[in-house]
């Protein structure tokens, strides 16, 4: 066994799906490896064997199969050549050079689906995958012009992923396209498994309650970002464009809108803007007027407030606490199991705790619709991420109100604002209201 | 640096002990009152507190009495005696007797701007009965709303433009003006109705000074710009209803001798007639009669002092300041009042009129 082999064994010999096996191709013998997880070894084989059909020399089966493809002497280079799902051919055991041949893949990759996550009742409904190389051609669909640009840098030591930048040159913001560059190339040693890896890659702080990345499904989402000036990253793997920068806009305003009418796209802009407010403030202003302004309200309401309340045992903001936390519960879970159990969970948690939890007199009924109309106007806003954002976001605004009363809720609302005025990723700002160039208007 | 972020991680915390939120009631352990009843003892006050009672499937009332010397002394013990903290914040009627009244009101309005217990947009009438049969007949009557005093000033709800209708503070602040007193409701027990307007008290540096009807509160709220809208006055020949009103003024002095000119323009409906009066006779029949009223209301409050329509502010600018205090005694009863009443009759009714 000659020492190339022998050195490409040592690097990954240990896995049991290395293939490693002599075959005659009619008359020509030769011995073949990769990896059979990533190489469907029987068509492989046939295709070879339509070009062994005559009697070859020694010398002439040489020259044959380094017609088939690339020679590769580079242990190193081959080892991440099979990682990649190459087939390697060596005319003998102890060949200096192998050929690294393009085989028939196994299929790992799932078919252009629909969406799933983010919903849109008019737009398209392609989504995208986990290859990078079909969300580019996805994206190539959704932008026709030879203006578009694409980029591809291998990242990572020990886990090469391939990263893809595109963007559309002339529109695109020149010191962002500037900054991103410069930073994947500077950090493209780094190992990238999910988008806090590329965030950091970038330079963007990892703690941030506001997305710094956008990330949609959506191709035409992505298109209409690249229209705005801004880069969308691919990463192999995630199923999902990341786009930079992500800004308060995104919260609300969805390219599908666009495919309304005027009238009816400003007004739903405006109830997921209102939805927003309302699961921001609505927790807070119950235990505000409950627990330590209760003179704002009506009489009328006061008193109707202060009967369903009679015989509740906690102060109104453990109360609230209490029937938030089972809520996050209610969610969280019916993300983590099964679609079939899910319907079951939303029952027991909505129903059956909800109504049970107000019968037992340990919450007001007020605050079951309270909760329910704060979940409910939380789901309007646009994006998984801003989604969590606004959920943890409420909870400053509680805590501020259940202290200062109505005055607290001021407060939270300034406190958030400004710490959303102070976020910005990548120069620029995350309150950027600011029209860009190109289409003229947000997408 | 891990110094620094142990005291960013901390300070947040200190919100809680250094904003006494532990004193936060919640609304089912406060006690709500949404009228107090006042009224003079020989020493000290007796105070009554209407608390409305949710009973299944209607709103209750319960009455709670109490004696002392002030009124948050007295409060304070109502609190002691009750199982939740009384919370003044809703009160919305306040009702005095009329005897306190006419003792003075100076240092029960002042006592509630001062301690900002009770909203200073409370309303305050005066009740012209046995203050203790009135809050006690509310408790009592059966089928009644918790909140029926409030709803009576209520604009949404049964004000009616006969009802003067004075807060807190405008009753505070006339008593620290020189040119500007107030009116208030008087009420008594009505025999079916649960209330009866007597009329409004005229309350001069606080007391009450004179009583005008409920005609005459008309004229006072048509001439404060307020809505007479649905008013409905009766003629000899015709009965009318008032749909809209506005006033305009204008003022001289010369001579010391302050004058007003005052044009009342209201627009009326014609609703029922009684034989054939023309158009023109109702319009002069109405406009003289408004012309009396007024007439009458203006010598009968320059005879008591009290400048409840609030004349003197037109002319503060040509009073020296040291002489504004005698407004009331030098100024006012000299008043020249000259009322210019215009009537328009907008509409016949749903009828079709082809006469004139």
């Amino acid at each position: 066994m000659n020492s190339l082999i022998k050195e490409i064994k040592d690097s990954i010999g240990e896995n049991d799906d290395l293939l490693f096996t002599e075959q005659q191709l009619k008359d020509l013998s030769v011995v073949l490896f990769g990896l059979n997880s990533l190489i469907d070894l029987g068509p492989t084989i046939k295709q070879l064997e339509q070009l062994g059909q005559k009697n070859y020399s020694n010398k002439e089966k040489q020259k044959q199969i380094s017609q088939l493809g690339e020679i590769k002497r580079n242990a190193g280079e081959i080892t991440s050549l099979l990682l990649d799902g190459k087939l390697m051919i060596a005319p003998s055991p102890n060949a200096d050079f192998v050929v690294s041949v393009d085989p028939v893949p196994v299929k790992l990759n799932r078919a252009i689906d629909q969406i799933t996550n983010e919903n849109t009742m008019l737009g398209p409904f392609v989504s995208f995958n986990e290859d990078s190389l079909t969300n580019i051609g996805v994206m190539r669909k959704h932008v026709v012009s030879e203006k578009i640009r694409v980029k591809h840098f291998l990242t990572g030591t020990h886990n090469k992923k391939e990263l893809s930048l595109i963007y559309y040159e002339g529109i695109v913001e020149e010191n962002l396209l500037q900054t991103v560059l410069k930073d994947i190339k500077r950090n493209s040693i780094n190992d990238l498994h999910s988008i806090q890896d590329v965030t950091k890659m970038l330079g963007i702080t990892p703690y941030s309650i506001v997305p710094r990345v956008k990330t949609t499904e959506m191709p035409s989402e992505a298109a209409q970002s690249l229209l705005n000036g801004k880069v969308i990253l691919f990463l192999d793997g995630l199923p999902f464009a990341l786009i930079l920068p992500s800004v308060f806009a995104d919260m609300f305003f969805l390219e599908s809108d666009k495919n309304l009418t005027y009238p009816l796209m400003v007004s739903l802009r405006s109830l997921r803007i209102a939805g927003t407010l309302i699961a921001l403030i609505f927790p807070g202003l119950y235990v505000a007027l409950v627990a330590v302004n209760p003179e704002v309200l009506r009489l009328e309401l006061a008193l109707s407030i202060a009967q369903s309340r009679e015989g509740v045992p906690y102060p109104a903001f453990i109360e609230i606490i209490i029937m938030l936390v089972v809520l996050e519960l209610i969610m969280e879970a019916s993300v983590r199991l099964p679609k079939s159990i899910g319907p079951t969970i939303t029952m027991v948690g909505g129903i059956i705790l909800g109504q049970a939890a107000v019968e037992a007199q340990l919450v007001s009924n007020l605050l079951v619709i309270v909760l329910a109309a704060t979940t409910i106007a939380n789901s309007t806003v646009v994006g998984v991420q801003n989604l969590l954002s606004i959920r943890l976001l409420k909870y400053i605004v509680l805590i501020f109100s259940s202290v200062f009363g109505v005055l607290g809720i001021l407060a939270g609302v300034f406190f958030i604002c400004a710490y959303l005025a102070g976020v910005s990723s990548l120069g620029v700002p995350y309150l950027n209201f600011k029209q860009s160039k190109g289409d003229g208007s947000h997408g | 640096m891990l110094k620094k972020i142990i005291l960013f991680s901390v300070l947040p915390f200190l919100i809680f002990p250094l904003s006494g939120c532990w004193d936060n009631r919640d609304i089912n352990h406060r006690v709500m009152p949404i009228s107090i009843g006042v009224s003079k003892m020989d020493e000290g006050y007796k105070v009554f507190l209407q608390i409305p009672e949710p009973a299944p499937d209607r709103l209750g009332t319960r009455i709670v009495t109490g004696e002392g010397e002030t009124i948050n002394q007295i409060i304070d013990n109502i609190s002691v005696n009750m199982e939740s903290a009384v919370d003044l914040l809703h009160v919305k009627v306040i009702v005095v007797d009329k005897r306190l009244a006419e003792e003075g009101l100076n240092d029960l309005i002042s006592g509630f701007i001062r301690s900002r217990d009770v909203s200073a947009k409370a309303v305050i009438a005066i009740c012209d009965d046995d203050i203790d049969q009135f809050f006690q007949s509310m408790e009592n009557s059966e089928g009644q709303e918790g909140t029926i005093l409030l709803d009576y000033f209520e604009k949404y709800s049964g004000w009616d433009p006969h009802i003067a209708l004075s807060r807190v503070w405008e009753v505070y602040r006339s008593s620290h003006s020189y040119t500007r007193d107030v009116a208030i409701p008087m009420l008594k027990r009505g025999q079916t109705t649960f209330l009866e307007i007597v009329g409004s008290a005229v309350i001069k540096n606080g007391k009450l000074v004179e009583v005008i009807s409920s005609d005459e509160t008309l004229l006072y709220n048509a001439f404060k710009n307020k809505s007479t809208r649905g008013k409905i006055e009766v003629l000899d020949q015709a009965s009318v209803m008032v749909i809209s009103n506005d006033t305009d003024y204008k003022t001289e002095f010369t001579d010391q001798t302050p004058s007003l000119q005052t044009t009342f323009n209201f627009s009326v409906m014609i609703l029922e007639t009684n034989g054939n009066p023309s158009a023109q006779e109702i319009k002069k029949n109405l406009e003289e009669l408004l012309l009396d009223r007024y007439k009458a209301l203006v010598v009968k409050l320059k005879t008591s002092e009290a400048d409840i329509l609030g004349i003197g502010q037109h002319f503060r600018k040509e009073i020296p300041r040291k002489d504004l205090k005698n407004w009331r005694s030098d100024y006012y009863p000299n008043l020249e009042f000259n009322p210019i009443i215009h009537v328009d009759i907008q509409n016949y009714g749903n009828l079709k009129h082809t006469a004139n």
